[in-house]
């Protein structure tokens, strides 16, 4: 569904040549979910607007349901789809229903079609109470769910997803997050989903891409990187008495009050180890224990800590 | 091609309904475009009647060049007036030109028929008017020929206008920084250029009727519509090449516009 081999991008500005994406290679399958993190500036939407044909790459190839975006641009835009979190596609000052219609014009859906994928649309993201509000009444959380509406009207084969979350509360989420997986098993849309939240990730996506520097630094499943990232685990405790405390084998991360954090290495100390020594010691009113979390491990991957 | 248009034809019955839903904003601001014409026209005539006449041309028979430019800048502004650099830049740094790239649709036809904007016909109307008015103060006749005299320089007044916009936002792809200075060529240009031809020496009507040729657009048609005799070198006749040097006029814009997108998709910014 996307080839993507040594590509590259480099902009000229004043300070000189920057490379923002160097070379990369990749490829999706059909029906593929991936995951593309990444933290700002890494390239991430450089390589989105080069397989949607909005930027033309300095170097390398790139294939979109098999056609060349940037050359066969409008025939892509036929078979793709595309939402930006913080732009709006709709037609800010008219209804709803509007918009709808006119993404049936624009991708020359016939009516019935149109009315029929609308329907179960409607259904799914529930819009029915929200088609005769104007655009730029719509709460961000509604907006949101007729923004896929709209963009997935057309039945693209691929759906390109900037941020879909970003903003949104937690009942929008998983209305948002629930309607892409939905999409993805039923229709077996390719679905590319940039994004900061590392949630939307690790509930929606088969596959992760984390790309930094204009390269690829991690190509794989989600499991995959916690096992091989995620080797330290953090005990929480929260002690009878507020007293210092030290637990060797493992090291002391933050305190506050009568609760302390402390992380340890999986493959040097067992947790049962370290309960056992604790309780030894001190009185103990409660534990818990956290596994790695995916988010720091990004973010360890980001600052170059693994 | 009948398919794709009639695409942009609901894009534009789109941006019209939008607005209609303001009606009485709208209003205003058609009144508002259509009055510029009024204090500009008043100004002209108040210019020229300390004169009497300007280069032999009396008060009415100016006002009509400037009705004709007038409606020839509301028709061409009534589509291209988004293409206006400050609009354009927006379009760009918004990202909503982004968008326009990944519809299935020419990005011109998109921009051109998202953003027309309605209020302009107050403009068209108000220089059709204003060239009616003064063509009855002039003690015109009209005629069949002189009529469509009229209407070519409203169309090829505002094929040119289009053009440089069409050409300056090409240009504001490349600088993505809106420049108050295309707008001052436009609008200052056009006019300068309202003014009967022979006042001005022979290099800046040499740049006005063959460089950026709003004189042959407006002032050779006019010495039809008049019945005088233009200036030497600039006979009434000459009337058949302003539909030519305007479709020229226009090739060249979008060149430019074509050249701005290319450089756009090559560099995004």
């Amino acid at each position: 569904m996307i080839e993507v081999e040594g590509l590259r991008k480099v902009f000229r500005t004043r300070r000189g040549p920057v490379e923002a994406v160097a070379g990369i290679d990749f490829r999706v399958a059909a029906g593929e979910f991936v995951g593309y993190a990444g933290p700002n500036g890494a390239g991430k939407s450089t390589t989105v607007k080069m397989m949607s044909g909005i930027l033309l790459p300095s170097a390398g190839r790139v294939e979109v349901c098999g056609l060349v975006p940037y050359r066969e641009r409008k025939r892509l835009a036929r078979r793709m789809g595309v939402v930006f979190g913080q732009r709006t596609q709709l037609w800010w000052d008219l209804p709803l229903q509007e918009s709808f219609e006119l993404v049936g014009h624009l991708y020359r859906i016939p009516a019935a079609d149109r009315l029929r994928r609308l329907r179960r649309l409607e259904e799914v993201l529930a819009l029915g109470p929200l088609l005769p509000v104007p655009v730029r009444s719509l709460s961000l959380g509604q907006r949101m769910r007729a923004e896929l509406a709209a963009a997935v009207l057309p039945a693209p084969q691929v759906l390109f997803l900037d941020e879909p979350t970003i903003g949104l509360d937690v009942e929008a989420k998983a209305a948002v997050r629930d309607f892409l997986g939905e999409l993805n098993r039923t229709e077996g849309t390719t679905v590319i989903l940039t994004t900061h939240d590392l949630d939307d990730i690790t509930r929606l996506c088969s596959r992760l891409m984390i790309i930094d520097h204009g390269r690829l630094i991690y190509d794989g499943t989600v499991e995959a990187l916690r096992t091989a990232y995620g080797t330290t685990r953090v005990l929480v405790v929260d002690l009878a008495e507020d007293e210092p405390l030290e637990l060797a084998g493992a090291v002391p991360v933050r305190a506050e009050g009568r609760r302390r954090w402390f992380q340890f290495a999986r493959d040097e100390v067992s947790a049962a180890e370290l309960i056992a020594r604790l309780l030894a010691s001190n009185e103990v009113a409660d534990l818990t224990l956290e596994e790695p979390d995916i988010e720091d491990i990004v973010r360890r991957i980001y600052r170059g800590e693994t | 091609m009948a398919e794709p248009a009639r695409v942009y034809l609901h894009l534009a019955a789109a941006a019209v309904r939008a607005t209609a839903r303001r009606p009485a904003y709208l209003a205003m601001r058609t009144l508002a475009a259509a009055l510029i014409v009024v204090f500009e026209v008043a100004g002209v005539v108040l210019l020229v009647d300390r004169f009497g006449t300007i280069g032999g041309w009396r008060p009415a028979e100016v006002v009509l060049l400037f009705g004709l430019a007038f409606a020839g800048q509301g028709l061409a502004l009534l589509f291209g007036d988004t293409l206006e650099a400050d609009k354009v830049s927006q379009l760009v740094r918004r990202g909503t030109f982004d968008q326009v790239l990944t519809r299935p649709v020419s990005p011109l036809g998109w921009v051109l028929a998202s953003y027309v904007d309605t209020r302009f016909v107050g403009r068209l109307l108000a220089g059709a008017g204003t060239v009616v008015w003064a063509a009855n103060r002039a003690g015109v006749a009209w005629t069949p020929g002189r009529a469509g005299l009229a209407a070519l320089a409203v169309v090829c007044a505002a094929t040119i206008v289009f053009a440089v916009l069409l050409a300056a936002a090409g240009f504001t792809f490349v600088t993505v920084q809106g420049s108050e200075a295309v707008n001052v060529l436009v609008y200052g240009g056009q006019y300068l250029a309202s003014y009967p031809m022979q006042i001005y020496g022979p290099p800046l009507r040499f740049l006005f009727v063959w460089v950026v040729p709003f004189g042959l657009a407006i002032y050779v048609p006019a010495l039809g519509v008049l019945g005088r005799q233009g200036p030497p070198g600039l006979p009434a006749w000459l009337a058949w090449l302003a539909a030519p040097a305007a479709g020229a006029f226009l090739a060249a814009g979008g060149l430019a516009w074509r050249a701005g997108i290319r450089h756009y998709v090559g560099t995004g910014s």
